[in-house]
Order: C-alpha cells, then sequence, then structure tokens
C-alpha cells in the first residue's frame, strides 16, 4: 500500500496573467519502504510537490493522503503535529536553529511534542552517534562544518521515528565529498532504518542512490524509472537523462 | 514550554547588547516607579510621627471655612458646651523674616502663635528647655521653640525682632521649648492680644482648639460644636502640616504617573525591538513551523523572550529603584534634618508597592511583546525555506495605511472642533494614526529627502533610498520610534515655551509698574505681613513718583470651595498694572468694582466653577454670606495657579476686615531720577522687613532667568526621551545590514569601496531619521498645542506659542541620532569579508 498518494496535486502562483503554474494535476504513489527521487531542472515544481506533500503548503488544486488519510483538510495544528511525529524534513540549507546545540537541534521535534528533555536528549543522543556525530553533541551549528551541520539534520528528522523522510536537495550545499556521505546516509536510512524517503534533487549521483526516479518539467512528471545497476554508471545514465530534459 | 524557555534565554543571551539596551527601556520605568513610591511613603510617615508628637491632647479644632480670622469670642460658643472640657482661641500665622535675617540662619517665616497662656498651657504640654512660659500679665514675650533659638543664637532674655504691621516689633524671649516643633515650621508663641496688635487684627483669632470630657463621643461633639459655631465654621482633624501631606500625595500621584509613562515608552520599546526580532527570526520560526511546532508554540517562543526580559528588566528596576530611592534620600536628608526635623529614615518597602511595581514592569515588557508575538503566528513554515511575497506585505501595509488616513483625518477634526476632550483623544489618534500610515509614506518621503541627500552622496544615496522604498514596514518602524521621541520632545518644548513666553505676557502686563515692593516670598497668601495705609503714603510722597496702587488680601468660600480674594484699588489699579482680560471688558469691569458688590475672577476659578460674566455668586465671609456679581475673567501673574477674585479694597475692608497693603506698586515719572526715587524706596522699605523692594526690569530679568534654568531642564529631559529612539534605530539598522549581507557582498565584489558601503549605511540611516523627525515634528506639534490647550481648560490661561527652538532642537536630535544610530552598522557592513558574504544564505 502506499504511504503517499497525491491525486491531481496543483499548485497556482499568483492570479490572472501572472499566475504561475508550478505543479500540474500531479498522480505520485510512493510505496513504504521506498527511497524515490524527483528530478528535474530548477523551476520543474519538484520543491513545490515536496512542500505540499510534508504539509508546508497547501495545494491550489487536488489531495495529499498520508496513509489514505487527506492531509490538504487537515487543520494547521494537526499538520504541525502531523510533521512533529511522521514527516522528517531534511533542507539544503541544513535549517538549524543557531542558538541551540546539535543535541538541542536533533531533540527539537520530541521537545515540541512534550517528551520529557532527558528522554529527547537520550534518542536524540542515539541518533547523532548513529551518524557519527556522537562527539559533537555539544557544539553549536556556527561550531560545525556543512556535512556536520547536515548529519544533524538528519538526526533531528530521524529523531521522532517518522514513517517519511522528505529530503529537498540535502546535498546542494555541500562539497562532493561531503555530499556523497549524506547520500550514502539517506541510502542506509531507507535499507536499514527501513524508512519511506521521497527525495528531491538535480545531482544526479545522489538521485543514484534512490530506488526509483521521477522526472518532472514545468510542473508534470514526465518520465519515470527503476534503477538496478549501481554507483557511478548509475549517476551517468541519470546525467544522460537529465540533459536531454 | 521548557524548550521555548530555552531558546528564549540563548537568544536573548546571544544579543547581550540588544537584550541589555531593550531591557533599559524597562528599567527606568519600574525604578521611577518603585524607587518613588518607597520614597514618599517614608517621608510622609516621618513627618507624621513628628507632628503627632507635639500636637498633645487638642481633640478638636476649629478654622472659619474661609481659614480667615473671626471674632475671639466666638470661642465662647464652644465653651459653653456641656461636653467640652476646654476651649481656647488662638491667632497663628506665617511671618516672614526680614531677608538678611532669613538667609543667615537658613528660615525663611516663623509661625507667630498668638495664645490665651493660661488656657494654652492645660490643653497642650510645652515642655521648657529653660526660661518659663508665657503668664497672663505678659506684655511683649514670646517662647520659642528650640531650633530656633540655635538658628537665631537666641538664649533666654534676649530680644527677637518681627516684621509686623505697624514696621516692626520686638519681642523678649522669655522661654525657650524643648519639642520638635511641626516640621518646617519654626513656632513663636506670644500673648494673644500682642499677636492681635502685631497682624493688625484686633479682637480676632483663626484657630479654636478644644479637649472633649472623658466618655464623651467625639464625633457628637463636633456636631455639637458646629451647630453653635454657625455655618461659616469648620471642624479639622487635629492634624497639622495637610499642606505638605497634600503636596507629598500629589508628589506621590505625578511620580507615578511619570513612572507609568516610562513604562508605556518602555513598551513601545520592547514592541518594535520585538517586531524586528520578529522579522529578523523570520528563517528562524519556519524552520520551527517546519520540523512541527504549531503556532501557539511559536506565540508561546516570542512570549517567553519578552517575559525573560520583562522579569529581568523589572528585577533591575526594582534593585534600581530601591538605589535611586535611597540616593534620594541622601540627598534631601541635610534638608530635611536642616529645615523638617526629621531624622535620617530608610526608604519603606511595601508589599503593596513592590507588587505595583513588579506587576506593571512584567505586564508592560509583555504587552509590547504581545503583537509582535502574534504576528510570528503568521510566519509559515515556507518562509524558512524561500524568501519573502513582498505582495502581501504591501497589501496589509495599503490596508493598515487606509485606517491610519482615516484616523488622522478623524484627528483633525477633533482639532477643528475646539473641543479639549475631543482634541487630545484626536492627538492620540493622530500618533496611531502616523504609525499605520508611515508605511505608505515612507517611499514617496525616501524620494523627497533622497532628491537633497543626493546632493550630498551622490550614488549612495540612490541606493540607501531604494533600501527604504524596498522595505517600508521596516523602515516605517524604525522610524516611528523616532517620531514618538521627537513627538516627546516637541511637546515638552511647545508647551515650556508656551508657559515661558505666557508668563513673560503675564509679567509685562499685570507687574509693568517700575517698582515693586513686595513679599519676599513672591506669594501673596501664606500668611505674610502686610503694611498699614502708612506705607503706600510715604511711598506717594517720594519725588518723582506718579502714583501707586496697592493689593491686599482676604480668603472666602464658594460653595465649600477656598478662594483667594484680592483687593485692588479699582481706579489706580488699571494704570499702573491690569490684568490679562478673557471675558469682559476691562473699563466697565474695574469701574463696577468701584461701583458695587462687584468682582473679576480669574482663569482658574472661571474653569473651575463653570463661572461667567454676569453670575452673581455668595461668597461667605468673614462677615456673613455676601452677593457678588461677575464683571469679567481675567488674570494676573502672581496668582495665576490660584483660585482668585479680584474685588475692591472697599469691599475687602467692609467684608473681610482686611486693610493691610501686601504688595505696592509704583510708577515713576518719566523724567524722574530713577536712581534717586529706588534710594528714597529703599529707606522706606527698611522699616517693612516683610517687604523687599524690586525694580522692574531686574525682577523681570530675575523671572527670565529663574524660568531659563527649568527651560533647560526641560529640554534635558526631553532628550533622555529621545534617547531610546537611538536604540531603536541601532537595532533596525544593524538588522538592515545583516539581512542585506549577500547583497552587501555583491556590491562589495562589483567594485564598491569600504567607503562606498559605510556611506550607504550612512545615506539610509540619516534617510530613515529624517522621516522620523519629519513624523516627529508634526506629531510633537499637536500633542505640545493639546497640553497646552489642557491647561488652558484648568484655567491657567496661556496662548499657544509655536516652539520655533522646540524644532531646532528636534531637527538637530533628529540627525544625530541619524549618524550615530549609523555608526555601529556602518562599519560592520563596511568589513564584511566579500567571499563569506557572497555565501551567505
Amino acid at each position: 500500500m502506499a504511504l503517499i498518494r497525491t491525486e491531481n496535486l496543483t499548485k497556482i502562483y499568483g492570479t490572472g496573467e501572472a499566475a504561475v503554474v508550478a505543479l500540474d494535476h500531479v498522480n505520485i504513489a510512493v510505496e513504504k519502504g521506498e527511497f524515490l527521487a524527483v528530478m528535474g531542472p530548477s523551476g520543474c515544481g519538484k520543491s513545490t510537490l515536496l512542500h505540499l506533500v510534508g504539509g508546508l503548503d497547501r495545494p491550489t488544486e487536488g489531495r495529499v493522503l498520508l496513509d489514505g488519510r487527506d492531509l490538504t483538510s487537515l487543520r494547521d495544528d494537526d499538520l504541525a503535529a502531523l510533521r512533529r511525529r511522521r514527516i522528517g524534513f531534511i533542507f539544503q540549507f541544513y535549517n538549524l536553529i543557531p542558538v541551540l546545540t546539535a543535541l538541542e537541534n536533533a531533540a527539537l521535534p520530541l521537545l515540541l511534542d512534550g517528551v520529557k528533555p532527558a528522554e529527547a536528549h537520550r534518542r536524540a543522543a542515539e541518533w547523532l552517534t548513529r551518524l557519527g556525530m556522537g562527539d559533537r553533541l555539544h557544539h553549536r551549528p556556527d561550531q560545525l562544518s556543512g556535512g556536520q551541520q547536515q548529519r544533524v539534520a538528519i538526526a533531528r528528522a530521524l529523531v521522532a521515528e517518522p514513517d517519511l523522510i522528505l529530503a529537498d536537495e540535502p546535498t546542494g550545499n555541500l562539497d562532493s565529498r561531503a555530499g556523497d556521505e549524506i547520500a550514502a546516509l539517506l541510502r542506509r536510512i531507507s535499507s536499514e532504518w527501513g524508512r519511506t524517503i521521497l527525495l528531491v534533487t538535480h545531482d544526479s549521483r545522489v538521485a543514484a542512490h534512490a530506488d526509483r526516479i521521477l522526472f518532472m518539467k514545468d510542473g508534470r512528471i514526465i518520465d519515470e524509472t527503476r534503477l538496478t545497476g549501481t554507483g557511478e554508471e548509475q549517476a551517468q545514465a541519470l546525467r544522460e537523462r537529465m540533459e536531454a530534459l | 514550554m521548557r524548550v521555548q524557555l530555552t531558546m528564549a534565554l540563548r537568544y536573548l543571551r546571544g544579543r547581550k547588547l540588544r537584550t541589555a539596551l531593550t531591557t533599559l527601556a524597562v528599567v527606568f520605568g519600574v525604578a521611577v516607579l518603585f524607587g518613588m513610591n518607597a520614597l514618599l511613603p517614608t517621608m510622609l510617615q516621618a513627618f507624621r510621627q513628628t507632628v503627632l508628637a507635639t500636637m498633645g491632647k487638642v481633640d478638636l479644632v476649629f478654622t472659619s471655612v474661609t481659614d480667615g480670622p473671626f471674632p475671639a469670642d466666638r470661642v465662647e460658643a464652644v465653651r459653653r458646651l456641656e461636653e467640652i472640657a476646654e476651649a481656647t482661641g488662638s491667632l497663628r500665622r506665617n511671618v516672614l523674616l526680614p531677608p538678611e535675617v532669613a538667609s543667615r540662619a537658613g528660615v525663611n517665616a516663623v509661625t507667630l502663635v498668638g495664645v490665651e497662656p493660661e488656657v494654652a498651657a492645660r490643653l497642650r504640654h510645652y515642655p521648657l528647655k529653660e526660661g518659663r512660659f508665657l503668664n497672663a500679665g505678659d506684655g511683649n514675650a514670646a517662647v520659642i521653640s528650640k531650633g530656633l533659638a540655635e538658628k537665631l543664637a537666641l538664649a533666654v532674655g534676649d530680644r527677637l525682632t518681627l516684621p509686623s504691621a505697624t514696621g516692626t516689633t520686638d519681642l523678649e524671649v522669655v522661654g525657650i521649648l524643648d519639642v520638635p516643633s511641626i516640621p518646617g515650621v519654626e513656632e513663636v508663641y506670644i500673648p494673644l492680644p500682642v499677636a492681635q496688635r502685631l497682624l493688625g487684627i484686633p479682637g480676632q483669632i483663626n484657630v479654636i482648639e478644644a479637649v472633649v470630657k472623658p466618655g464623651v463621643d467625639r464625633d457628637e461633639v463636633k456636631k455639637a460644636a458646629l451647630a453653635a459655631l454657625g455655618d461659616l465654621f469648620k471642624a479639622e482633624p487635629p492634624e497639622m502640616g495637610e499642606e505638605l501631606i497634600a503636596s507629598l500625595r500629589m508628589g506621590e500621584v505625578a511620580f507615578a504617573l511619570f513612572g507609568v509613562m516610562a513604562l508605556a515608552i518602555g513598551a513601545f520599546i520592547i514592541l518594535n525591538t520585538f517586531r524586528t526580532v520578529v522579522v529578523e527570526r523570520r528563517h528562524d520560526l519556519g524552520m520551527l513551523r517546519a520540523v512541527g511546532a504549531s503556532r501557539r508554540a511559536v506565540v508561546g517562543l516570542m512570549l517567553a523572550e519578552s517575559l525573560l526580559q520583562g522579569l529581568l528588566g523589572t528585577a533591575a528596576g526594582l534593585a534600581a529603584g530601591y538605589g535611586l530611592a535611597w540616593v534620594l534620600l541622601l540627598t534631601v536628608k541635610s534638608v530635611m534634618q536642616h529645615y523638617l526635623r526629621m531624622e535620617a529614615i530608610a526608604p519603606i518597602i511595601t508589599l503593596p508597592n513592590l507588587l505595583t511595581a513588579t506587576i506593571l514592569g512584567i505586564v508592560a515588557t509583555l504587552a509590547g511583546g504581545l503583537w509582535p508575538a502574534l504576528s510570528a503566528r503568521r510566519v509559515t513554515p515556507l518562509e524558512a525555506l524561500r524568501p519573502v511575497v513582498p505582495g502581501a506585505y504591501e497589501r496589509a501595509a495599503k490596508k493598515r495605511g487606509i485606517v491610519g488616513a482615516v484616523l488622522v483625518v478623524l484627528a483633525a477634526l477633533a482639532l477643528v472642533t475646539g473641543n479639549f476632550n475631543l482634541t487630545a483623544l484626536g492627538s492620540l489618534l493622530f500618533l496611531v494614526g502616523l504609525v499605520l500610515v508611515a508605511p505608505v509614506l515612507v517611499s514617496p518621503l525616501a524620494r523627497l529627502f533622497g532628491r537633497l541627500l543626493a546632493l550630498i552622496f551622490a550614488r549612495e544615496g540612490r541606493l540607501a533610498e531604494g533600501n527604504l522604498a524596498r522595505q517600508p514596514n521596516r523602515a516605517a518602524v524604525t522610524a516611528s520610534a523616532l517620531m514618538v521621541g521627537l513627538a516627546m520632545v516637541l511637546a515638552l518644548a511647545g508647551m515650556v515655551t508656551s508657559i515661558f513666553d505666557g508668563f513673560m505676557s503675564y509679567i509685562d502686563h499685570s507687574l509693568r509698574a517700575d517698582f515693586l515692593l513686595m513679599p519676599a516670598s513672591l506669594v501673596l497668601g501664606g500668611g505674610n505681613v502686610g503694611a498699614g495705609p502708612e506705607l503706600v503714603e510715604e511711598v506717594r510722597e517720594v519725588p518723582g513718583v506718579l502714583g501707586a496702587t496697592t493689593l491686599r488680601l482676604g480668603t472666602a468660600a464658594v460653595n465649600g470651595l477656598t478662594i483667594q480674594v484680592i483687593g485692588v484699588d479699582p481706579r489706580t489699579y488699571p494704570q499702573l498694572s491690569g490684568l490679562v482680560f478673557r471675558y469682559g471688558d476691562p473699563e466697565e469691569a474695574f469701574a463696577a468694582l468701584g461701583r458695587e458688590r462687584a468682582m473679576i475672577v480669574n482663569g482658574v476659578f472661571a474653569a473651575q466653577r463653570g463661572v461667567r460674566v454676569g453670575d452673581v455668586l455668595t461668597l461667605q465671609t468673614p462677615a456673613g454670606e455676601r452677593e457678588y456679581r461677575v464683571v469679567g475673567v481675567g488674570s494676573d501673574y502672581l496668582n495665576a495657579k490660584l483660585v482668585t477674585a479680584y474685588i475692591s479694597h472697599a469691599n475687602l475692608e467692609r467684608d473681610f476686615y482686611q486693610t493691610a497693603d501686601l504688595l505696592v506698586m509704583v510708577e515713576a515719572a518719566e523724567d524722574a531720577d530713577m536712581a534717586a526715587v529706588q534710594a528714597r524706596l529703599e529707606k522706606i522699605v527698611q522699616k517693612y522687613p516683610s517687604f523687599v523692594l524690586t525694580e522692574w526690569r531686574s525682577f523681570r530679568e530675575e523671572q527670565e532667568r529663574v524660568f531659563g534654568q527649568s527651560v533647560s531642564l526641560f529640554n534635558v529631559i526631553g532628550v533622555m526621551f529621545a534617547l531610546p529612539s537611538l536604540l531603536a534605530m541601532v537595532n533596525t539598522l544593524t538588522i538592515n545590514v545583516m539581512e542585506r549581507t549577500r547583497e552587501i557582498g555583491v556590491l562589495r565584489a562589483v567594485g564598491s569601496t569600504r567607503r562606498q558601503i559605510r556611506r550607504m549605511v550612512l545615506a539610509e540611516s540619516l534617510l530613515l531619521g529624517a522621516l522620523g523627525t519629519a513624523f516627529g515634528i508634526l506629531a510633537g506639534l499637536w500633542l505640545g498645542y493639546v497640553l497646552v490647550q489642557g491647561m488652558n481648560v484648568s484655567g491657567f490661561v496661556i496662548p499657544y506659542y509655536f516652539p520655533y527652538t522646540g524644532i531646532l532642537v528636534a531637527v538637530a536630535v533628529g540627525l544625530l541620532i541619524g549618524v550615530g544610530a549609523a555608526v555601529v552598522p556602518a562599519r560592520r557592513a563596511a568589513r564584511l569579508d566579500v567571499v563569506a558574504a557572497l555565501r551567505y544564505e
């Protein structure tokens, strides 16, 4: 059964002549445990898709179903609760709170959900350690490198044990080495910890780790491919595909 | 909740300077509120204790409703009552000491108490340090307090010379009392007949004191006694120094108001800071929302921050207030010990005061933080992920702008009505309206000032202007902060200018005689000793003197309100002096004074009692009820603040038994040798120690100087009000610079020099300064006008004078703040590392 399903998902910004169609009747389904990547040139609507699926924005038309439950009909507070418990976000710019330590940042969704600080910190520390950040628990974001910050953000996304991880260009702000590490981490999240991942990127090396890839252009899904090979050749194939778009 | 508190604390700690500056706004208000309210009750308490110690066993005190003298035989009416054990009449008046004695001894006045020696000794306890108390047969004998004896270096057997109705009177000190006398008042006890003679009111007393028999209900006796005395009398609680207590109370109220006002400004600063904080932290807030924080959690975070700031500021404010009370207490200690003989005291901390200051401090901060916190609700998770959509902001600004414009128009209409309450309300509407309209006005005004600025900052000015126009809301918030500060400065300046000019014109009108013989204290009331008719006659005979006119004084009551009645000579007074008339024809009015029981009332009187020309009022005079017709409304300089009626000398004598001259105005002939006239007058005055000879020009200069001092004091206060605006500007500019880090990086990358970046920020700051100043001047003129109108409504009529200097000060302060606010942000912008700035998110 699909964890996420969209039905004619449409988003139009602005009105009249200035109206821009960012998403145009998109129908996708993400199976439980699947690692799905969405690729496309900038401005193709892939980030908008991610925002709508994550309940960060509301569609102009259509529905988003999470476990069969329509997100578009939820009240703001319910959406917030959903984001705390069932969805984890990973952003391009990490988006950590600058005044909180790595541990506190990672524990944030739990703390916001009313989990006792000691328990929240314990669970956050566990995840950070798993992600190789065990020796940086009490550092503030500005004391960490980009790759390290992104690991904290990933720990934050995982700490509440959500079913769904949404990642928006998670390597866009990293050098290639750090990018590769993060991409490998995403793969681990999917295979080792069984999370469902929806990844948006235009970096074919990251997308190459996914199970399935959707190609988007002008707000529409125009193609789909399932990956079987590994590593560099897949990435190369994807690069060629992207250039064709 | 805990995570919000943690974050709030971290954010506050992360910006120590801003936190300190913003907190300071709260500290100031709480300190004034708490400190003053800890100080004044202390003084009141100390004062009461001293008073109670001297009251003896007197149960009831009666005076006439007018507080004026009455025949001594009225005491019999009380004495006859069964329930009364003892009653005595006394005559109590303040007498000014001759200036040379006063300055030497550090006492301005003594309270002369004429007593019936034997009866008085039975009613009160007079512990003697030296000598004896008065006896029935005593002539010019006096018993004085220990303190006075020390100050004047008098011992038993020495002579004390006091000014009197006939010049001076010598008294022999027969005893020295071993009591702390009534604070601030040095008492001199003399036999009643001597006092009556000295004060020029034979057969009169002004206080009846009585002791009731044991076991009798005091209130019942009071009623019976009042019935026996007639309705011209009132009973007083046996507590003296009520005036001092009343003014201390007034002080309490005034300081409380000042503190609340300071807190209100503090709340506005908090509001401003938090508005910028919300903008600055939009990204973080959006992120919180993205990872699942509810709207309430976001509001909670902002409120937690303002709560922390409130707690911090209030705690610091309480400490500062306590310190302030101590410092003030130490400052006034010597004065209090010297004049009031109150012992060293400590500030009193009462629970209500502590609670009030604490609650108000925290509530003001929370109130200031509330609106920004609520606006943080509207931050969507997406704002963390992409730049703002400017359209939404503009629409909201436009809507608010329309509301603001409506408010401004309403305010203008209120001003046109001339109704004070509406005008006052209007000034408030105007301020709020300006704050709302400001964002819409930012662009056109920025263009206007930008053109001026372009003369100096050819290239940077254009950029600065664009920066402001791009974020009109932010610019408006900053400009509003400056506006409120400058509006205060200007409103104060407007009021002070008007009072200053108003008083000067009063002086020019009503005290324009060449020479003035007047009481040293410059107040007609207060029990000054007047002069008999000989003084003015002597003055008139001086060669070169064209004429002289005198003022006399009585007190009356109208419907329970005590008023001051000034006797003038209807013929000579308008020639040598005069009143500033508001209603009625001066010539007719003075003629009427001479013809009938007519009076001219002053502005305060007219306003408080709603009196108009043509009304007939019943005055309770020492001679009974008398009907006086109001023939004009006019004021003079000395009595502008007191409820006053002017009647003729003849009527004052007939109904008030007053014939003593308290002030003599002298006009010299045009060709007279002024120096010679002055010398002659000087000689005459020497015989009348309660009078001081003043030459008009020097008097005017002296008054001008005194006023000038308070004007500069007000200017300092005004500038202090403007300081918080500087903080607000520095805040916003710094945030502006931070937000544009990447843009500044681009400018640097394409070849701008550090100097140009600095100048750009400076130009922006100057533009903001100019905007705030423009708004502030508009609002300040309005507020000032309203303040002056407010005083006029209370009857203290002064015309509104346009505060030209105030505007210059406001412009100077505004520009200074504009330059000053740019220093830190400009340096920051110029020092940005280009590469890092380009990479900035």
